[in-house]
């Protein structure tokens, strides 16, 4: 660990840390505060520390009763993409990882352009698609849609901690007699999980948040996911923002579930990756 | 939250196909070697069928005449028209001109800000873990929740402006999203700083595997905090910077979602990038066409920016 010891943090990193504290920890308590007033508190004056808290915004946003079926959507799709954008892309960088050649360069170039391409370019042709197939208004539709976007970027995150594993590791399971599917699930899988863990909070993240598929797919706001609701009510109005701070809050708060057990994988896994 | 990949996937693996030390039957059984492209399999029908496929679907259309009426119809060959259409409107050039100052600020600003804060980060202790676990968690916050708080925090009776007008800087509240000029600039100071975070932690792994010796040797040699930035922080850094860049380049090129929650598009055309641009010309306007041309010509910049990230991989690995 690189410590300069003499002389510790300075001011100048002192004021740093004060202003990313700032930038970062002011808005989380900003939103919290604001889903906490009264619609007509926030009216007068936005800014204002006193007031009287209450919990209007999020009985009013649950008794709807659209938040939980949203939030079961959201639930479902992340889910769902997370599951087959696993059981696609882990033996795919498996087998990218094991084996060099012109045909790996190619798959891994072309995996690459499909990670950089913006959304709208295969949002555009999949509506398309899916409305020749019948499959608009679907979850099923959205679920192939996310995998799809999020399986290049599994396979190249997971790669590396392929590569990592011994290949003697994988020679000991041949001599024993194991065969290569048992050599890769008992013997390569077990190795690699950290990787597998990193890479399937990351799916499961980035499809919660993804919006553009499902406000596109799903036909009626009524189907929508937590972030498609969130997406089109800030859009369309942003009048009632306590309301809609309960929503941003509601959406977030899974997040941190699933960020407080990751956290140190995430920290890890992601600096592992781009630091090799 | 969509960052570029953090990995580096381009070295081809540089293992030779089989080691052949130890050639007994079940190895040349196991066939070490292409057997194991089958792994490879389901991944490429999958992405053959729903995003190669797609991209086929998307030039067919850029080049026809596709509108709401005819989506599942059959289209007319156009040839350039779309294009063309879409340079006469004026509307690509200025989105394309949007694109260019979005990425040139989040760019830069993400990676000084990155930097800045994996240096102001970078002594272990208990108030640096903990900012540097309040900014991951903003990062892997869904964008539509963090653009919906900084639309809230940019309004005219936010906390920016509450801010402003209490300090007596403006009597008047800025209109960060809604002016031609500001709206743009505002949605790209709030993509930097979404993306900050990201590049601190990996920028912050950089600069923790520098040896301690080598700070030491600086110190005894009498630099200050500043010359051990400029000559031992910085240079170790480089190699991670470029392929940050990339990254970074990438992830502003691509955002959507931000625009979407911020200003969506607005006011007029100003805060249009090109992806963003081709989605309003297919859903809003239902021109299919029109907006499929314009992803097109993204799809084509994306060509050239993985190109350039392949290579500054490639030279990182040799180096």
């Amino acid at each position: 660990m690189a410590k300069s010891t003499r002389t510790g943090p300075g001011p100048v990193i002192w004021t740093l840390r004060a202003v990313l504290f700032l930038l970062y920890g002011v808005p989380i308590l900003w939103i919290i505060l604001t889903s906490l007033k009264n619609p007509s508190d926030v009216i007068s004056s936005q800014a204002s520390l006193l007031f009287k808290p209450t919990l209007t915004a999020y009985t009013e946003a649950l008794g709807s009763g659209g938040l939980v079926s949203a939030g079961i959507q959201s639930l479902t799709i992340a889910a769902g993409t997370t599951i087959v954008t696993l059981l696609v892309a882990i033996p795919a960088a498996y087998g990218l990882a094991r084996v060099g050649g012109r045909i790996t360069t190619v798959a891994l170039g072309l995996l690459i352009v499909l990670q950089m391409t913006p959304q709208t370019a295969t949002v555009i042709p999949l509506f398309q698609i899916f409305g020749s197939w019948g499959m608009l208004d679907q979850r099923l539709g959205v679920i192939m849609a996310d995998s799809a976007l999020l399986i290049p970027f599994a396979v190249l995150l997971l790669r590396p901690f392929f590569r990592a594993v011994p290949d003697a590791l994988e020679e000991a399971g041949a001599i024993d007699g194991a065969r290569p599917w048992r050599i890769f699930t008992s013997i390569v899988l077990p190795v690699a999980r950290n990787g597998v863990a990193t890479t399937g909070t990351l799916v499961f993240l980035l499809s919660w948040g993804e919006f553009l598929y499902a406000i596109n797919f799903l036909l009626s706001p009524g189907s929508y996911p937590l972030s498609a609701l969130l997406a089109q009510q800030v859009s369309a109005f942003g009048i009632n923002w306590p309301g809609l701070m309960a929503l941003a809050v509601l959406t977030s708060i899974p997040i941190l579930i699933l960020f407080i057990f990751t956290y140190r994988l995430l920290r890890e896994g992601l600096t592992l990756g781009a630091v090799k | 939250m969509t960052t570029g990949n953090p990995s580096m996937p381009t070295a081809v693996a540089k293992r030779p196909g089989g080691g052949g030390t130890t050639p007994s039957r079940n190895l040349r059984r196991w066939g070490r070697g292409k057997g194991r492209l089958l792994y490879v399999l389901p991944a490429a029908v999958f992405l053959a069928v729903l995003s190669f496929f797609p991209l086929i679907q998307l030039i067919r259309m850029s080049v026809s005449s596709v509108t709401a009426a005819t989506l599942n119809g059959s289209w007319d060959f156009t040839g350039l028209a779309n294009f063309n259409a879409g340079l006469q409107q004026g509307d690509l050039s200025r989105a394309f001109f949007n694109t260019v100052i979005f990425v040139i600020v989040v760019t830069v600003l993400g990676l000084v800000g990155g930097l800045a804060a994996a240096i102001a980060l970078r002594h272990s202790g208990r108030i640096s873990a903990l900012l540097l676990g309040i900014m991951v968690f903003v990062w892997a916050l869904p964008p539509v929740v963090n653009g919906s708080v900084w639309k809230f925090l940019l309004g005219d009776s936010g906390l920016i402006n509450g801010l402003i007008q209490a300090t007596g800087m403006a009597d008047k509240p800025v209109p960060f999203l809604y002016d031609e000029h500001f709206a743009l600039i505002s949605v790209a100071l709030v993509n930097s700083w979404a993306i900050i975070p990201f590049n601190a932690l990996v920028f912050r792994a950089a600069v923790l595997g520098i040896p301690a010796e080598t700070f030491e040797a600086a110190q005894l040699d009498g630099a200050g905090p500043w010359q051990e930035i400029r000559h031992v922080l910085l240079p170790a850094v480089r190699p991670t910077s470029l392929v940050l860049a990339v990254l970074t380049v990438v992830y502003a090129f691509r955002s959507f979602d931000f625009i979407y929650v911020m200003t969506y598009g607005g006011p007029g055309t100003s805060t249009n990038t090109l992806p963003f641009l081709g989605y309003l010309q297919a859903f809003v306007r239902f021109d299919y066409g029109l907006g499929s041309a314009t992803a097109v010509l993204t799809v084509l910049m994306v060509l050239v920016l993985a190109f350039v990230y392949a290579r500054s991989v490639r030279k990182e690995e040799n180096e």
